[in-house]
């Protein structure tokens, strides 16, 4: 067995099994954890196809952006857990049936031989980013821009979604402080002397 | 040296590992977000196999965008999940039932 | 190119959307109109039945993608006049709206002129990830909410599916642009080679569930329901066109040589729609949910429409889904009518009597109604006989009787809509309905078009056809 082989089989076996843990895991912090790993193991196979720049990209995007903003979410919401896995062993047969049936057809048909290259080209004569780069800013320029409006998109849709102006919330308008007359403030009030008794 | 086949098979069952994770969870949309996750990586490795084996930078490229993507679709998601959290106290989706007919 | 101009417009009208007050909205709304309406004109200033590519190779530009863009930019234009009243009444009224409606538009056009397969998924989230939003707008509304999270994850699915389909075929071909994966497709025998036959199956899985075909219609009906009704006659309509787009792209373009593949499949998840669709729409009592079964008896009808592989079965769907989105669209511009402020029209029962409260509209909806059944001299008559013709000119005998036999049947529910309208006394202390003037005009020649396109169609029937020739 050669050091490559080595990683393969040690990275895809965790990333297996990091996978199988996030489906049934009970609490959705430890399934969150479970696809962190996944997103690792995956980011060190795609080294291994000499994809370097998505395999950091994936690190540092996912792990580092994507996953905080879930497990922020799972914080924030008050779960209840107990509710949350009932019914899992009523579904369990027939998700292991789908599973199976779904993996022993897909592994028949990607293992059957058609695809035109069984053994690696020659590398490219540049280093991954640089070739990635090249490509997205000439060739994929046109889909580059239409993936920047799909982020524009999205920070759109969760403002209009989420952002409230609770009507109890205290905040300062300097405009209006610096604005105020001294007759919206203080009042003067004559009154009768009174005696005190 | 190893094979394509072995990126795809590995491609393949977290693919049919994140299919039986949408049966299971069916009660917790969390965990149904994290499985739609899964199953743009398995795309992913696909992807970056092929285009590895078939000396392609496209491929590649195509992994960039599904990134990108699929980070915009997350936020959208949990947007969406914490509205209806707000609504209805639960992420159950079996409570999910004001609909029928 | 128009997608250009839209996309600045967009730019700018979200900035000046930040300053405005509330009651200034206004401005919003009439920018978004010009600008959709002065993108139709770019799109059509660009149609010269030649076929242009550009920018590397990823952009088209022929008839066919001018026809589409010009039909989804008209009928966006009209699904803002008649959403205008639903937003003000239900207080609403917020520039988001017509944002991400026009991003969701140019998420459309993108599709329409696709030239890779990269180029049609970017297409197509930027559509689906505004409607999520949009399905979800009224955010206070444990329904609509509900209704966008069965829709996200529904959508995000099919969304991977038609990935893995999609990586597969990159697999085989190394190719992503559309005549790349053609030039492959040809050279294969395709119904030996397994794995370019299974993903055809996920990519025609991920297509139909952006038509809302059966088996992947699950979603049809509650969105439908649960969305605010200005949002479902957005998505009942303008993205049907859109999805014929890429059912038209990715399936006859690109993978025509494949027909004998994903004709089989179309034909059954067509077949099923068109059955399904029509049998369940008789048991609903609620509006909203009949109209979506109906929608999906459409689709399975523009689904068999293309599975035919030729141009006349292609002209024909792209007929069927230009004029069916206009009769949709108009049906539901009905229901935001009978709404009010505080209360929903959407049971059947808010039918009853409309003849009483407003002889013309209840006019109008007899005839999107007698369209929808392909009762002539409705267009939805000829629409329905012209797939019907092609689906038997290629061979399918058993398939064009049963979609009459269908249509038929279909017609059952339609009609009884009619008779609610006519023979029904209102319910109690309800008034007359009315609506201002743009909504009226509108809606009026929406209504007398079904008539004049269904007696004089060839004008647009020919339209559909040169697209065909000049761009597949």
């Amino acid at each position: 067995m050669t050091f490559e082989q080595l990683i393969f089989y040690l990275f895809s076996a965790t990333l297996v099994a990091a996978a199988v843990n996030l489906v049934t895991v009970r609490n959705p912090v430890y399934a969150a954890l479970s696809l962190i790993l996944c997103f690792f193991t995956s980011s060190a196979l795609w080294l291994l196809l000499e994809a370097e720049f998505l395999g950091i990209v994936l690190v540092l995007v996912y792990v580092g952006a994507v996953m905080v903003l879930f497990l922020f979410v799972i914080m924030m919401l008050d779960l209840n857990l107990d509710l949350l896995k009932e019914g899992f062993t009523r579904y369990l047969p027939i998700g292991l049936l789908v599973a199976v049936v779904v993996a022993v057809e897909m592994i028949l048909v990607v293992n059957s031989g058609q695809f035109q290259a069984p053994y690696p080209a020659a590398p490219a004569p540049v280093n991954n980013t640089e070739a990635l780069g090249s490509l997205l800013y000439t060739e994929y320029v046109y889909p580059f821009e239409i993936a920047a409006v799909i982020l524009v998109v999205a920070i759109i849709a969760a403002i209009v979604l989420t952002l409230r102006r609770r009507p109890d919330a205290r905040k300062q308008d300097i405009s209006q402080q610096v604005q105020v007359r001294r007759a919206d403030r203080v009042r003067l009030v004559k009154m009768k002397s009174e005696r005190s008794e | 040296m190893i094979p394509l086949s072995h990126f795809l098979i590995i491609a393949a069952v977290l693919f049919s590992i994140s299919v039986a994770g949408m049966f299971l969870n069916r009660k917790n949309m969390l965990v149904l977000l994290m499985c739609i996750e899964l199953m743009l990586l398995s795309v992913n490795m696909n992807f970056v196999a092929f285009s590895y084996y078939l000396g392609d930078m496209a491929g590649q490229v195509f992994v960039f965008f599904i990134l990108t993507v699929a980070a915009a679709e997350a936020a959208i998601g949990l947007a969406i999940l914490v509205t209806l959290f707000r609504n209805r106290r639960t992420i159950n989706v079996q409570e999910l039932d004001a609909m029928k007919g | 190119m128009p997608e250009i101009f839209l996309l600045s417009t967009i730019c700018l009208i979200l900035l000046i959307d930040l300053f405005l007050r509330d009651n200034s909205r206004m401005i919003t709304y009439l920018l978004t109109q010009v600008a959709v309406l002065a993108t139709a004109l770019l799109a059509y200033g660009a149609m010269d039945g030649d076929k242009i590519t550009g920018l590397y190779g990823m952009y088209v530009r022929d008839d066919l993608a001018g026809v589409l863009k010009i039909t989804i930019l008209l009928l966006t234009f009209g699904v803002f006049v008649y959403a205008r009243k639903y937003l003000k009444d239900k207080n609403i009224w917020h520039g988001e709206f017509y944002l991400l409606g026009l991003f969701a538009v140019l998420g459309m056009l993108v599709m329409a002129s696709a030239n890779n397969l990269l180029v049609v998924y970017l297409g197509l989230e930027l559509q689906a990830l505004s409607m999520y939003a949009l399905v979800a707008f009224n955010r206070d509304d444990g329904r609509s909410t509900e209704a966008a999270m069965k829709y996200f994850v529904l959508g995000a699915v099919a969304s991977g599916l038609l990935l893995y389909g999609i990586s597969i075929l990159y697999g085989l071909s190394g190719r992503l642009e559309i005549a790349g994966v053609l030039e492959y497709i040809k050279s294969q025998n395709v119904l030996q080679n397994m794995p370019l036959l299974f993903s055809l199956v996920f990519i025609v899985a991920g297509i139909s569930f952006k038509f809302g075909a059966v088996p992947f219609h699950m979603w049809v009906p509650d969105v439908y329901q649960g969305a605010p009704t200005a949002v479902t006659m957005f998505l009942g309509s303008v993205p049907k066109v859109a999805a014929l787009a890429m059912l038209l792209r990715v399936l006859a373009e690109s993978m025509g040589a494949a027909q004998a593949g994903w004709g089989q499949l179309l034909l059954v998840f067509g077949l099923l729609s068109v059955f399904l669709g029509n049998l369940v729409a008789i048991a609903q009592l609620s509006l909203k949910r009949m109209l979506a079964y109906s929608t999906i008896a459409h689709m399975g009808f523009i689904l068999l429409g293309a599975l035919t592989g030729t141009k006349d079965g292609y002209s024909a769907a792209l007929f069927y889904t230009i004029t069916y989105t206009m009769m949709s669209a108009g049906a539901f511009a009905i229901l935001i009518l009978l709404s009010r402020d505080g209360f929903e029209a959407e049971s059947l029962d808010d039918l009853k009597g409309l003849n009483e409260r407003n002889p013309w509209y209840a006019f109008i909806m007899m005839l999107f109604l007698f369209s929808m059944a392909g009762i002539p001299p409705t267009v939805g008559f000829y629409a329905k006989l012209s797939i019907i013709q092609s689906v038997m000119h290629a061979g399918y005998l058993w398939p064009a009787v049963f979609m009459v036999v269908m249509s038929v049947i279909g017609a059952f529910y339609y009609l009884r809509a009619i008779k609610m309208m006519y023979f029904d006394a209102p319910p109690e202390n309800v008034g007359a309905v009315n609506a201002e003037l743009d909504f009226n005009v509108l809606i009026s020649i929406n209504g007398i078009l079904m008539v004049l396109l269904g007696i004089f169609p060839s004008a647009l029937m020919s339209i559909c056809y040169l697209a065909m020739n000049s761009s597949l």
